[in-house]
C-alpha cells in the first residue's frame, strides 16, 4: 500500500469528502476530549498517590507489608463513565476547554494556510476577520457569519444566528425553563473547538487574539474576538 | 562555448519572523555534466538581503507574487513570493545554470526570463507547504522563534517537504507549465 502511494508522488489535489464528516467529528470530539482529560486526571491522581506513599515509606521505617503492596491501584474506581459536561468541576472543565481549544487552533492554522492561497493579502485586521466570516465559515459550517460587530479598537463580535453544530440539539420542553438553561450550559462546550479554530486562523494570518465562544439561546452562537492590545 | 539556460540555484523558505525554515541548494551543471557546488553561506546572505525588499514592497503589494526582487549580477537573480500567512518563498535563479539541451531551448537563455516563468515553481512550493501544514505531526508553533523557548533547530525536518522542494528545483526550466 505504502509502496503504491510512493510511486505516485502527487495525490489528486482536492479529494472530496462528505460535509457531514465534520459535523460528526465535532460531535464526537467533545466526549473524546473529555475522556482523555478524565484519563489523564485519573493517572495523575494514581501517580500522586504513589509518590506520596513512597515519600512516607522513605521518611519512616518501612514496614514490610507496605513495600510489597502493588503500586498500581485498580483504576475502575477512578475512571468511570465520562461525566457530562455540565457536572464537571472547574479544574477538569478548564483542562477540557484547553484541550479542545488547542485542537481547534491547529486546525485553524492549517485551514488558513490552505484556503488563503489565491486571495489578495488582508492588510487590516478587519479584512482578516472578514476572511474568517466569508471564506472560512462557509467551509466549516456551510454558511457565512450573519453579523459582525466591531468597536474599531480591536474587539470583534461575530454572531451566527443558526450555528450548525447547535442546530440539532434539543431540549425536553416538559421540563420547563430550567431545562433550557441547562441546555445552554451544556452547549457551551461545543463552541470551544470552533473558537480555537478562529484563533488558529487568525494566528496564521498574523493576528494574535483570544476568542471566546458563547451562546445565550440555541442555536445562536457569538464569538468574541479580542485582539492583542485591544481597548475595550 | 555551449549555450546555457537558466536554472534554479537555491530555494529558500523563510518564516514569518524572518527565520529560515528551509534552504535547498542546486549545483550548476557544467560541461560533461560536472557539478559546481554552491556555497551555502553565500546563498544564505543573498536570501537575507532579499528580506528588506519584501518589507519595502509589502504595503503596496496585495498579490502574493513579488516578482523579481533584485538581480545580483549577470548570472544571479532573486524572485520572491509571500503567502498570506507571512511565509516567504525565495527562488534564486542562475541565468547560466545548465547547458541547453536543444538549440531551441538555448534561445530562451538569450531572451531572458518572463514575469510568469517562475509561477509554476512558486505554486509547487506553496502546495508543498500547504501539504506540510496538513500533516498533523508538523506543529507550526515549534518553528516560530517567538514561541519556542531555548535553542532548538527551527528548520523544517519533514522529508516529504524537502523532497518536494528538491524536485521543484530540479524540474523547473523556463517555460515549464506545471511542476
Amino acid at each position: 500500500m505504502s509502496r503504491a502511494l510512493q510511486s505516485e508522488p502527487i495525490p489528486p489535489p482536492d479529494p472530496l469528502i462528505a460535509t457531514s464528516c465534520f459535523d460528526f467529528l465535532l460531535i464526537e470530539l467533545v466526549p473524546l476530549a473529555q475522556r482523555i482529560t478524565d484519563k489523564i486526571h485519573a493517572r495523575d491522581k494514581v501517580l500522586k498517590e504513589e509518590l506520596d506513599r513512597s515519600l512516607n515509606i522513605h521518611r519512616s521505617v518501612p514496614p514490610p507489608s507496605s513495600t510489597t503492596e502493588p503500586p498500581m491501584k485498580p483504576d475502575g474506581s477512578t475512571t468511570g463513565a465520562p461525566s457530562t459536561a455540565a457536572g464537571l468541576d472547574d479544574e477538569t472543565r478548564e483542562a477540557l476547554y484547553f484541550r479542545l481549544n488547542n485542537m481547534g487552533y491547529r486546525v485553524g492554522q492549517g485551514l488558513a494556510e490552505r484556503f488563503s492561497t489565491n486571495r489578495p493579502r488582508p492588510v487590516t485586521p478587519l479584512e482578516t476577520i472578514k476572511f474568517i466570516c466569508k471564506d472560512l465559515w462557509p467551509l466549516l459550517f456551510r454558511k457565512q457569519i450573519d453579523n459582525l460587530k466591531t468597536n474599531h479598537r480591536g474587539i470583534f463580535v461575530l454572531t451566527d444566528v443558526r450555528f450548525q453544530p447547535l442546530s440539532r440539539v434539543s431540549v425536553d420542553r416538559r421540563a420547563g425553563p430550567r431545562a433550557a438553561e441547562e441546555l445552554v450550559r451544556r452547549a457551551q462546550v461545543y463552541l470551544v473547538f470552533p473558537a480555537g479554530a478562529i484563533r488558529g486562523a487568525l494566528s496564521a494570518l498574523g493576528i494574535e487574539a483570544t476568542v471566546q465562544g458563547e451562546t445565550t439561546e440555541i442555536p445562536t452562537a457569538t464569538f468574541q474576538i479580542k485582539t492583542k492590545g485591544a481597548k475595550a | 562555448m555551449e549555450a546555457r539556460i537558466p536554472s534554479i540555484a537555491c530555494i529558500g523558505v523563510i518564516g514569518r519572523h524572518n527565520n529560515p525554515l528551509h534552504i535547498s541548494l542546486f549545483p550548476a551543471i557544467g560541461p560533461n555534466s560536472t557539478q559546481e557546488p554552491r556555497d551555502k553561506l553565500a546563498f544564505t546572505f543573498m536570501l537575507n538581503s532579499s528580506l528588506d525588499i519584501f518589507e519595502a514592497r509589502m504595503p503596496s503589494k496585495t498579490s502574493q507574487d513579488f516578482g523579481l526582487l533584485h538581480a545580483l549580477d549577470e548570472r544571479i537573480a532573486l524572485y520572491g513570493w509571500l503567502t498570506n500567512t507571512g511565509v516567504k518563498l525565495v527562488i534564486v535563479v542562475d541565468m547560466e545554470g545548465r547547458i541547453a539541451p536543444t538549440p531551441e531551448a538555448a534561445k530562451i537563455g538569450v531572451l531572458g526570463l518572463r514575469g510568469g516563468d517562475l509561477l509554476p515553481a512558486f505554486n509547487a512550493l506553496q502546495t508543498a507547504y500547504v501539504r506540510l501544514l496538513q500533516n498533523p505531526f508538523y506543529v507550526p508553533d515549534d518553528h516560530d522563534p517567538k514561541l519556542v523557548r531555548g535553542h532548538r533547530a527551527l528548520e523544517i525536518q519533514s522529508p516529504k517537504f524537502i523532497r518536494e522542494v528538491e524536485r521543484t528545483g530540479q524540474a523547473w526550466y523556463p517555460g515549464i507549465v506545471t511542476i
